[in-house]
């Protein structure tokens, strides 16, 4: 091994990732925003004929969001943190390098074509696993560039010893790869009819019962190994950087690791509760759900034991203040999740806004407060100049956890109220309300959520203004912040 | 042995891949073969209700309609009959949903009708009032894509075993005799309880515009998929 | 036996066996630490002290370290 004074953290392929996660978190903010108005204000809908329908829209948003903003914002952390905690730079191997761009490439293409197939409407209908069978193939090769990429990089590690984000890196890349293949498995009709039909046009290997199995196993894993996982990664890395505080205990940070892997599999088919799944695993799902809030919690309190005597940051560092509020809301949806996966509960709580209003506090709680304060950490890093505007993150912070309180409660209040007006029956036990009763009853809910949605895309546009104001305009800095990233 | 393991980073990974496989093996693979087995008397989908499924599909209907109905009196007094995993054994993709803006779909064929949909797809606010779900328009001018419809069902015959007749078989030709024969004159009896012209004369002059498949698959969901209780 | 009787046999010994996997895991944590042999607290400075010249926790390959530990 020689020491090579000059050498550096390579970025380029980091940046990269970071300029997709800010135009990916604006469009699907964008049309999550003009969907959640829809629903207030259905003459929304006409906007762009065929295409702009509240069903066509709605897949576009989760998979923008998934796939473009919360996987960019990943991956433009993991090659700039696996650098770091693995000592060893991507300028070093050119093979890593190439791997590195390729994979960008490959994933630009993807998404692009991911956005104009949705759009026209050619879908596998399988949520979260909407896109055909040519791009499926094509998200299977990414996949295969980045563990390459990730292994690569940890064979010519100098750090001997794996951090534990590290590790929460490996479990998303084999999860994700695992649950994705089984799930997306599916016969081209082009080929087996003699060339008939659409050759974009596919059927799923499984039916009924079966395929929702294999769904929910992937759409609940999906929200695992993409939603939290990595972002778990995220924050043992940059906590600890931001705030010269290392891990609490990393011992608990191993064993919450894999409490995780083992209890969150199970935890799938609560998706299922009172379906035609077999009544065992369907209680299985229930009693896992709940024993998920131990590794859970124990990644969460580790995160906030992290700051023990030195809580002044998080009035001193906003940085601080979305990472503490990060991990809060992570432990709020924990323990929501397990809730809604009591059976009882859940015959209420199934089919009603309160779901939608749980994955947004985690998502927008959790997994972009989390992703924003990690871009904020890398960009003095990245591009050597002080991050533009300490108030306007202040602003941007306070706007948007108003906008995620306006989202959850909302919806908690709209959710129950639909849940009970459902099973409502007077005295003679007929039902009390039509369906539609139970629509229109609604509308001040969902009027709050677009608002929200509003407020929350209006700190993001803050957040995207002050991050290019910081890559192209701000004070230069001649050296490498330690912990604190400076910001003026 | 821990300390062996976390000293290998493969073997570490091995480790990680067996313990989340662990679940998917035990929980999913035994009640396969239990599973997709399909309820006595139920038949296939018709080339032009699978037709019609893609077009669902297309919209993404599920975005906010179940196809499920849940073992509860509210429900089965709301929605009829809950419902059955063999009722699913020809479903691919499951439609199930997971959200419920609009109402259950399951067993709409039971009782909404062809001008109901027609109306309802037009302008649903018009039909409902204080419906918040958008007008499908461009399904009464966009045509059908039966040819691919014909293909899932050739696809789900030889691969899957699904029931189809004989004269599912693959190539142009047989589509042809198949679509003539057989999808055409159900779409004109759909068309016939129609009141919107255009649609009559593209069915007339041998198109099928999307909205006929879909209600031919909306008015498919329930009974009468089912030889008995037709 | 028929499948169902397999399955459910199965998952539960499965289970019981990760169970114990994860608690003996719990044991090694703590007891090789207490005995001096392994110090993880130490591995959270690695996030800490991440400049590309600075000194790893580990710098040798841990399978090398072990091989010559046995031919000691």
């Amino acid at each position: 091994m020689q020491s090579n004074a000059a050498l550096e953290y390579d970025y380029s392929v980091a940046k990269l990732f970071v300029y997709t996660t800010i135009a990916f978190g604006f469009v699907g903010m964008l049309i999550g925003t003009l969907i959640a108005s829809q629903l207030a204000f259905p003459e929304l809908n006409y906007l762009f004929g065929e295409y702009g329908t509240f069903s066509r829209l709605r897949p576009l948003h989760t998979n923008v969001i998934i796939y473009g903003f919360t996987l960019s914002g990943i991956w433009a952390a993991f090659y700039y943190s696996a650098q770091r905690v693995l000592k060893v730079s991507m300028a070093e191997s050119k093979f890593v390098m190439f791997l590195g761009k390729l994979h960008f490439v490959l994933y630009m293409i993807a998404a692009v074509s991911m956005v104009v197939t949705l759009l026209l409407g050619i879908t596998a209908n399988k949520e979260y696993a909407q896109m055909e069978w040519p791009l499926d193939l094509l998200i299977v090769v990414i996949w295969v560039v980045w563990g390459l990429a990730m292994f690569a990089l940890i064979g010519i590690r100098r750090e001997k010893a794996l951090y534990i984000s590290m590790w929460y890196y490996i479990a998303c890349f084999l999860g994700v790869a695992m649950l994705y293949l089984f799930n997306n498995m599916e016969v081209p009709t082009y080929f087996t009819s003699g060339g008939l039909g659409s050759i974009m046009h596919s059927v799923s290997m499984y039916a009924g019962t079966n395929d929702a199995l294999v769904q929910w196993w992937w759409g609940h894993n999906a929200v695992a190994f993409v939603f939290t996982v990595p972002i778990i990664a995220l924050i043992y890395y940059f906590l600890p950087k931001e705030s010269g505080q290392a891990v609490y205990s990393y011992k608990l940070s191993l064993l919450s690791f894999w409490g995780l892997m083992f209890v969150y599999l199970w935890a799938g088919s609560h998706h299922l509760l009172w379906s035609t799944v077999p009544d065992w695993m369907q209680t299985m799902g229930s009693i896992f759900s709940v024993v998920l809030i131990l590794p859970s919690w124990g990644s969460a309190i580790n995160m906030l034991l992290t700051m023990k005597g030195e809580w002044n940051q998080l009035t001193e560092n906003p940085l601080i203040k979305f990472m503490v509020l990060a991990s809060t809301f992570y432990m709020l949806s924990t323990l929501e999740g397990p809730i809604q996966a009591i059976k009882s509960v859940n015959a209420i709580a199934h089919f009603t806004d309160w779901i939608p209003g749980h994955v947004h506090d985690g998502v927008l709680g959790w997994v972009a407060f989390m992703i924003m304060a990690a871009l904020f950490h890398m960009a003095p890093r990245m591009f050597k100049r002080e991050i533009y505007s300490k108030k306007l993150i202040e602003a941007q912070f306070w706007i948007q956890t108003t906008a995620v309180v306006l989202y959850f409660t909302s919806m908690w209040i709209a959710g129950i109220t639909q849940g009970m007006m459902w099973r409502a029956v007077d005295e003679y036990g007929n039902l009390m309300y039509s369906f539609i009763d139970t629509v229109t009853v609604l509308h001040p809910y969902y009027a709050i959520r677009a608002l929200s949605g509003v407020l929350y895309l209006t700190g993001f546009v803050m957040f995207a203004y002050n991050m290019i104001k910081t890559m192209t305009s701000s004070r230069e800095i001649s050296e490498e912040p330690q912990f604190r990233s400076p910001m003026a | 042995m821990f300390h062996w393991l976390e000293k290998r980073p493969f073997f570490f990974a091995v480790g990680v891949f067996l313990v989340i496989a662990f679940a998917g093996l035990i929980e999913i693979l035994p009640n396969f073969a239990e599973a997709a087995r399909p309820v006595e008397g139920l038949r296939p989908y018709t080339v032009l209700e699978l037709a019609g499924k893609e077009i669902y599909k297309k919209d993404n209907c599920i975005a906010c309609h179940s196809q499920l109905i849940r073992p509860f009196k509210a429900e089965t007094d709301r929605y009829g009959q809950y419902s059955l995993s063999g009722e699913y054994a020809y479903d691919r993709p499951f439609l199930w949903g997971s959200k419920r803006t609009g109402p259950d779909l399951h067993r709409v064929g039971n009782y909404r009708t062809t001008e109901w949909h027609e109306n309802h797809m037009l302008n649903p606010p018009a039909v409902v009032p204080g419906s918040i779900m958008p007008a499908y328009k461009h399904m009464f001018t966009n045509k059908a894509d039966i040819e691919t419809a014909y293909a899932e069902a050739v696809t789900v015959k030889n691969v899957f075993n699904t029931p189809y007749g004989d004269d599912i078989q693959p190539g142009k030709e047989a589509f042809e005799k198949h679509f003539k024969s057989v999808v055409l004159p159900e779409a004109q009896k759909i068309a016939a309880d129609m009141k919107n012209q255009d649609v009559k004369d593209a069915v007339a002059k041998g198109e099928i515009p999307e909205i006929v498949a879909m209600i031919a698959y909306l008015n498919s969901l329930g009974d009468s998929r089912y030889a008995a209780k037709k | 036996m028929d499948i169902r009787e397999l399955q459910g046999y199965a998952s539960f010994f499965m289970t019981i066996f990760l169970v114990v996997m994860l608690y003996g895991y719990i044991v090694y944590l703590y007891r090789s630490e207490k005995k001096g042999e392994k110090d993880y607290e130490k591995l959270g400075n690695i996030a800490l002290d991440d400049e590309i010249d600075s000194t790893p926790i580990n710098t040798s390959d841990p399978l090398s370290e072990e091989k010559k530990e046995q031919n000691k």
